[in-house]
């Protein structure tokens, strides 16, 4: 016959008399005390850092007025950039200028003349007709071509030798 | 081993959480013999849940202060068990010998037990110790996380409700698992029954 429901379930509460040896549990904790001891000592000081650390953050809790003292720093920030007080990327925006190739003759115009009052326009790398949309930097093959040099009287080159 | 006298667990927490390690002893003391079942049950082996147990504390011991008592210690510290006996079981396959306990001889006054006794079913035709042994064989045929939930609804006596918590899923899952664990374990048993 087989087991039903009822008679099952007392049968698995049986295995409640499954019991370790007396005083397992007392010898049990001194092992775990001893393992501790020793894991301790082996455990680097900045492992035992980081895990305290990482502990610590699971207990981390924002306070409410934080975010209350963020919102109030985000518009006293935004307040002073947009009103034009401080503007952090003047620098930057005048770098920007630089930039050469625009189109049409008026942006043409512009940009040459700002590259040239800055003082930082090579007039000799360009090749500017009045017909050309663009501005256009001429670099020679010379420029771009690696350094050579000169090693006891011989020309040193990154080409394969074929002296032997 | 349960001592009344113990203070609650939050208290007991919050001072370890503190540093003071009478009061991770005192947990220890309070629970180390519940999570020693819960592993043994599931392993059927006296030294794996010896190994574990002390795992399981020690991780338990690591992870206090990040322990911010939105569960019971006692859902908390199971669940870790669990977790690491689940691991623990499948990362071991097959390759495993019993190693069981011995019964309490309390067992032989067992009122249950004589009842079911005198009843016409399998435990009549044998003896205490091939009936641990037969018991546990079954239980070892179950997967590791029905075995989890017999565990603990059967054997530990814990609510459905806990052991959802513990393990982290609906209420449903944990009576659909214990009723096919059930039909497997009546099937296991007439098995024994027949040879």
């Amino acid at each position: 016959m087989m087991l039903d429901e009822q008679q099952l379930q007392k049968l698995l509460r049986i295995k409640r008399f499954e019991q370790p040896p007396p005083g397992y549990f007392d010898r049990a904790l001194i092992e775990f005390h001893r393992r501790q001891r020793e894991e301790l000592l082996r455990r680097s000081a900045t492992l035992i850092w980081w895990e305290r650390f990482v502990s610590g953050l699971g207990n981390f809790r924002v306070p409410s007025y934080a975010y209350g003292a963020a919102f109030g720093a985000f518009v006293v920030v935004a307040t002073i950039v947009g009103s034009g007080l401080w503007a952090p990327y003047q620098d930057t925006a005048d770098l920007s200028a630089n930039r050469v190739v625009l189109s049409g003759p008026e942006a043409q115009e512009v940009a040459v003349n700002r590259l040239a009052l800055s003082g930082n326009l090579d007039w000799s790398t360009f090749h500017h007709t009045a017909s050309s949309p663009k501005v256009v930097p001429v670099i020679r093959p010379s420029q771009t071509a690696l350094p050579r040099y000169v090693l006891d009287g011989r020309p040193v080159s990154y080409e394969a030798s074929f002296s032997f | 081993m349960e001592d009344q006298n113990l203070p609650d667990d939050e208290t007991l927490v919050r001072r370890a959480q503190n540093g003071e390690t009478r009061a991770f002893d005192l947990l220890w003391q309070k629970y180390s013999p519940r999570i020693y079942s819960l592993i043994y049950n599931m392993t059927a082996n006296h030294e794996d849940s010896n190994d574990l147990l002390l795992e399981v504390f020690a991780k338990a011991y690591r992870s206090i202060n990040g322990f911010r008592g939105k569960s019971s210690f006692y859902t908390w510290i199971h669940a870790i068990a669990v977790n690491m006996t689940i691991n623990f079981v499948k990362k071991r396959g097959r390759r495993f010998q019993l190693s069981l306990d011995d019964l309490d001889t309390n067992v032989q006054n067992d009122k249950e037990l004589i009842d079911l006794a005198a009843t016409n079913s399998p435990i009549r035709e044998v003896d205490l110790s091939e009936l641990q042994q037969r018991l546990n064989e079954a239980m070892m045929k179950l997967s590791v996380e029905h075995r989890a939930v017999v565990t603990m609804f059967d054997i530990q006596g814990m609510p459905h409700a806990e052991i959802a918590k513990i393990l982290g899923i609906p209420e449903a899952t944990v009576r659909s698992r214990l009723f096919y664990a059930h039909r497997q374990l009546q099937n296991y048993l007439e098995e024994f029954r027949k040879k």
